[in-house]
């Protein structure tokens, strides 16, 4: 046994990225969450489970503002970052996605090549100046999204003929090309085959050194592996928020346990 | 097969059978390691060998069924990749029946030991209490059986206090035993067969104590504190047998 698994387990509960505030969230008159309270630790990759519905996903949308663009979406309660409301007149939601990336279900590159699709951001938020440099972030991107030796010999094909799991990483690396602090993920993997799951995973724990990771997931194994704190979902509500292992051995809401057990969808 | 869910089904049925499957294997172990005790017990004070015979020969059903539950519970885990209750089943029917198939051997132990002993002259006075203890024993396991399949975690605490009972009988048959050998020393090899016998019935209490806490973790999802009384303390007893 490797003593040091649960050092390295550990989360360092000192230091909280995300909280969110009395929460709600409607589409026209349902209400699709209902007073959420979550902080989220730095470091740490937070995994948000619940049946379809549920919520977890329009929560997750909540943190880089990605509801802004639905009309009928209406957004009440507190979310910081950093102590700073997101939701602020003075904050610029373009800024706000830059330093809050999000990486989505199906691999979505850019109809590019694979070097256009991980500068792309760089260069519109004028993060490098010469072409030196931005041939450096593309690199270090590629590298960060573990997909860099697959790629590097042809940087100009289009980013569109890679194969499904590596145009997820591709957009794993264009997300943190921007250099964000904090990487929401919504299903990354339900496209992708066993093999590519596990590439991406692998991905998201090196990530956790870097960034604040949180993924919506359907797969409660995939939750189970990645994550370090476990939030629950159903019909709107946080149901139960823990420490991943102790959701899974040992839920304190019956809810819960129905619903990782298999006993509700 | 009447398991005591304390939710509803899952929603793949299959899955509520395969645990049940492995539960009722549980049970019927625990069926067959009571009567174990009860018949080991028995041929002791009849000094019955057939009795004694029959029951080392049943031990090795209880082994057969011990493998059936590591088999089935690998399954479980391996296809079906439990949490939370589910994961907690299937971790205690393996620690259960492990603990099961321990006593189960100190039963049969007993039966070899009784084929000795009744090639000799009865000690005066020393089968009553084995009787007891063993009996003492048996009950605590039936009831910790029923805690487990009524998820009865006060019924699985009170089995575990009980285990100091059974601790305490086991203290006072180590004496009576050193008394029997320092008066006649031809009572020595009797009472070295009966002593194995009093100690096993005494390691059959902690493993029934330990299913108690299995059951306790199943049930709460914690193990119970470390705040059992033990009271056997023969391991520190000097030679004339005052610890």
């Amino acid at each position: 046994m490797n003593d040091m698994r649960p050092l390295e387990r550990m989360v360092n509960t000192d230091n909280i990225k995300i909280s969110a505030r009395n929460c709600h969230v409607f589409y026209g008159d349902t209400q699709a969450i209902k007073d959420v309270n979550v902080d989220i630790e730095d470091h740490t990759v937070t995994a948000f489970i619940g049946p379809s519905g549920c919520g977890k996903s329009t929560f997750l949308r909540c943190l880089n503002r990605m509801n802004d663009t639905i009309d009928i979406c209406r957004v009440k309660g507190t979310f910081l970052i950093d102590g700073a409301d997101i939701y602020d007149k003075s904050v610029d939601p373009v800024q706000l996605r830059a330093k809050v990336g999000m990486v989505f279900q199906k691999p979505n590159p850019f109809p590019k090549s694979i070097y256009d699709n991980v500068a792309y951001g760089p260069k519109i938020h004028g993060m490098a100046r010469t072409k030196a440099e931005l041939d450096e972030i593309v690199e270090r991107s590629l590298r960060r999204g573990a997909i860099w030796n697959e790629v590097k010999d042809r940087l100009h094909a289009p980013g569109t003929g890679l194969s499904g799991g590596q145009q997820q990483r591709l957009c794993i690396a264009r997300a943190v090309a921007t250099n964000p602090e904090v990487l929401l993920m919504d299903e990354p993997c339900s496209a992708l085959d066993p093999i590519a799951t596990a590439q991406v995973e692998e991905l998201i724990d090196e990530l956790r050194a870097q960034f604040t990771v949180v993924i919506v997931t359907h797969s409660m194994q995939q939750a189970a592996r990645v994550s370090q704190k476990t939030a629950f979902f159903h019909l709107g509500n946080l149901v139960e928020f823990g420490e991943t292992g102790q959701i899974f051995t040992s839920p304190q809401d019956p809810r819960t346990e129905s619903y990782i057990t298999g006993r509700i969808g | 097969m009447e398991t005591h869910m304390t939710q509803e089904p899952h929603i793949a049925r299959v899955f509520d059978r395969d645990l049940e499957a492995v539960q009722a294997i549980i049970m019927k172990m625990g069926g067959l390691v009571e009567d174990a005790i009860l018949g080991a017990s028995e041929a002791l004070t009849a000094r019955d060998e057939e009795l004694a015979a029959k029951v080392r020969k049943n031990d090795a059903q209880i082994d057969a069924l011990e493998d059936q539950v590591n088999t089935e519970a690998a399954r479980v885990l391996a296809l079906r990749a439990p949490a939370a209750g589910d994961l907690r089943t299937v971790l205690t029917v393996m620690k259960i029946s492990a603990n099961l198939e321990r006593i189960g051997d100190y039963a049969k132990n007993m039966g070899k030991r009784t084929g000795v002993l009744a090639q000799m002259p009865a000690v005066d006075g020393t089968d009553g209490s084995l009787r007891r203890m063993a009996k003492a024993v048996q009950l605590m396991l039936k009831d910790v059986l029923d805690a487990y399949i009524s998820r009865d975690a006060e019924l699985a605490e009170d089995v575990r206090q009980r285990d100091r009972e059974v601790d305490q009988m086991y203290n006072a048959i180590f004496r009576e035993y050193l008394t029997h050998m320092l008066e006649d020393p031809r009572n020595i090899t009797p009472c070295m067969h009966l002593h194995f016998i009093a100690k096993n019935i005494e390691r059959m209490g902690d493993h029934v104590t330990s299913i108690a806490e299995q059951v306790i973790y199943l049930v709460t999802g914690e193990f119970p504190d470390e705040d059992r009384p033990k009271e056997d303390s023969t391991s520190f007893a000097g030679v004339d047998g005052t610890p």
